[in-house]
């Protein structure tokens, strides 16, 4: 299976869109001040007592103040993030903070404008403190709460993309596996060897050469009934699994044989459909096909607590193997889009055994 | 009479080759063998006229036991498995036939008569093994008899590879093998990179080179990691000085 050697345009999604979501926030902030300043002029130009670049300060002050205050709440939007959720609790959030921000915000632009007519040796007139606190608070609550707005709508747009990238990453690991675990199933190599086998058969023992094509076939119908999304019981999957045995073990008699450890009580407990033979088709080959020493392998089917633990051992590798096949990471794959953390695969191998272990967490099928 | 060699290791699949294979009356079933190792071995001592070869078999392949035989004495070679893999397209043109399984007994007779057709073609047998050699590792591993044995020897640990009459001695460390191939056949298979030849009957490890000391007329002795040493004829000296940049 081919894989694109390209990375997709989001590969890195948080990245991108945050840089991206920066930029878009700075040119409307650039714009926001300008058009602020544009009228701060406009005003100055009907009012000729003050001096042309009063207006001018006036507004930077406030810029200045208004973007120490944009950084800080960017800053805290990104500690918040998880309550976008919840706009109320997340505007609830950053409101809070509104008094002291006022306050500080009108200590900081009075401040420094009181430092400026100082330094050019002018007078600052302006309205007595009282008023101008309740004045100046009123217009931060506005222009601070339409920029919190634009923050809230930002950061919701940024995650939703996140999410559905997300989305998009998991469908494609999910349909990756759902081919490559079609490919794995039942390869023509197999069918092949087995249909020459019942042809080897048919000649000296028809009724055997009949139950083995009759096996064939249900395993051949199995597997086309498979479908990813769907569970079944531990039971159905040995049954397939069972056919799948005994076909090999008619191929490769005296080389193979097999043994079934299974708990009564597991066989109603839930599992992906069709990820038992693959595993136990590794099984043959490493242990079977690639070395002529007779070979045991070894299901087991266990409850422990709320865990299902299946286990496939053979016996006979010769050679190790050099690492995990894709038939183990197809697998992996799929024990994960199902079971999330909770679904583990794990394959060990000393150099004459090797076994791969799975856990799933129990559930039972209601009778 | 055709001398016939089976190598299949699924027991099954063997018996039904024999038991068809005995219905002719021109085959002679020399050997059955369950794995690649006893067929190479097998081939060694009763020299088939055909092998019918399974591909995949534990320990040695179809195909890889076919890439370690000798290109001029190797029987003809009938590939036969169960798909259709990438290798086997390769030998549509070059092997004299292959099977794909399930087949029945016209289609191996067929097979049969395209064999004896040919019995006598050179040309056949060497396209076989050459192309099975560029199918497989067969550079980097040499099949060799150890006592009653045979086993794959990597041929970085060769050192050098001597003839003598119809035999190629090849020394790897302390170890010595026999083989019963020609020198040109072993340096066919195991390629120009590691192995150059100093001599008309001999060629070394690149690797395993220590020093020249120059001889009379142009000849050198060539000293070998393990302190071997052999004589370089100056046909062959300019070429290997080539090679190594001098």
């Amino acid at each position: 299976m081919h894989t694109a050697p390209t990375l997709a345009p989001f590969e890195m999604p948080d990245e991108l869109t945050e840089r991206r979501k920066r930029r878009l926030l700075a040119v409307l902030w650039g714009c926001f001040w300008i058009l602020m300043a544009a009228i701060a002029v406009q005003d100055q130009l009907m009012n000729p007592s003050t001096l042309w670049w009063e207006p001018l300060l006036w507004e930077g002050t406030s810029a200045v103040a208004g973007t120490v205050w944009l950084i800080a709440q960017l800053r805290y939007a990104r500690q918040v993030r998880r309550l976008l959720d919840q706009p109320f609790r997340w505007f609830v959030r950053h409101l809070k903070w509104f008094p002291l921000v006022a306050v500080s915000f009108v200590a900081a632009i009075y401040t420094m404008r009181h430092a400026v007519y100082a330094a050019v040796g002018i007078e600052y007139e302006h309205e007595p403190w009282g008023f101008l606190l309740i004045q100046e608070t009123i217009k931060v609550w506005l222009f601070l709460g339409l920029w919190l707005g634009i923050i809230f709508a930002l950061e919701s747009f940024s995650l939703w993309q996140e999410q559905r990238h997300r989305l998009a990453t998991l469908q494609k690991s999910l349909a990756e596996a759902q081919l490559g675990q079609l490919k794995a199933q039942l390869r023509p190599h197999f069918l092949f060897n087995a249909l020459n086998t019942i042809s080897s058969l048919m000649q000296i023992d028809v009724p055997r050469a009949d139950r083995l094509l009759t096996q064939v076939a249900e395993l051949l119908r199995a597997s086309l009934r498979m479908d990813q999304e769907e569970l079944t019981t531990l039971g159905a999957e040995l049954d397939v699994a069972r056919l799948y045995a005994r076909i090999m073990e008619e191929r490769f008699a005296e080389r193979a044989a097999i043994e079934w450890r299974i708990e009564d009580e597991a066989l109603n407990a839930l599992v992906p459909t069709m990820i038992l033979q693959p595993l136990l088709e590794n099984a043959f080959k490493h242990g079977v096909e690639h070395t002529s020493v007779p070979a045991v392998i070894v299901v087991s089917c266990e409850r422990a607590r709320d865990t299902l633990v299946i286990r496939i051992a053979n016996s006979g590798e010769i050679v190790p193997r050099p690492g995990e096949g894709v038939g183990l990471r197809n697998c992996r794959a799929r024990l994960r889009a199902h079971f999330g953390e909770r679904g583990q695969l794990a394959f060990t191998s000393d150099g004459r055994t090797a076994e791969v272990r799975i856990e799933i967490p129990w559930q039972e099928q209601l009778a | 009479m055709m001398r016939v060699l089976i190598a299949e290791d699924e027991k099954p699949a063997r018996d039904k080759l024999a038991r068809l294979l005995r219905e002719h009356d021109d085959v002679d079933l020399v050997a059955l063998c369950a794995d690649g190792l006893e067929a190479a071995r097998a081939i060694e001592s009763v020299r088939p006229d055909v092998a019918l070869l399974d591909i995949q078999m534990p320990g040695l392949s179809g195909l890889e036991l076919a890439a370690q035989l000798s290109a001029e004495s190797a029987p003809l070679i009938v590939f036969v498995t169960a798909f259709d893999e990438h290798a086997v397209r390769a030998f549509e043109l070059n092997a004299v036939d292959y099977l794909l399984k399930p087949y029945d007994k016209e289609r191996l007779f067929q097979s049969i008569g395209r064999v004896r057709g040919r019995l006598d073609d050179r040309q056949t047998r060497h396209n076989a093994v050459a192309t099975a050699r560029t199918q497989t590792n067969a550079a980097d591993r040499l099949l060799v008899p150890d006592g009653e044995l045979l086993v794959l020897l990597d041929t970085a640990s060769v050192e050098s590879l001597e003839a003598d009459d119809n035999y190629v001695h090849v020394h790897a460390g302390a170890k010595h093998y026999v083989l019963r191939r020609t020198l040109q056949d072993l340096l066919a298979q195991l390629g120009e990179q590691r192995f150059v030849r100093i001599h008309k009957s001999a060629a070394v490890n690149i690797g395993a080179i220590q020093s020249f000391a120059p001889l009379f007329k142009g000849d050198y002795e060539v000293k070998l990691a393990s302190g071997r040493e052999l004589r370089m004829s100056r046909r062959y000296k300019d070429a290997l000085f080539a090679r190594l940049g001098r």
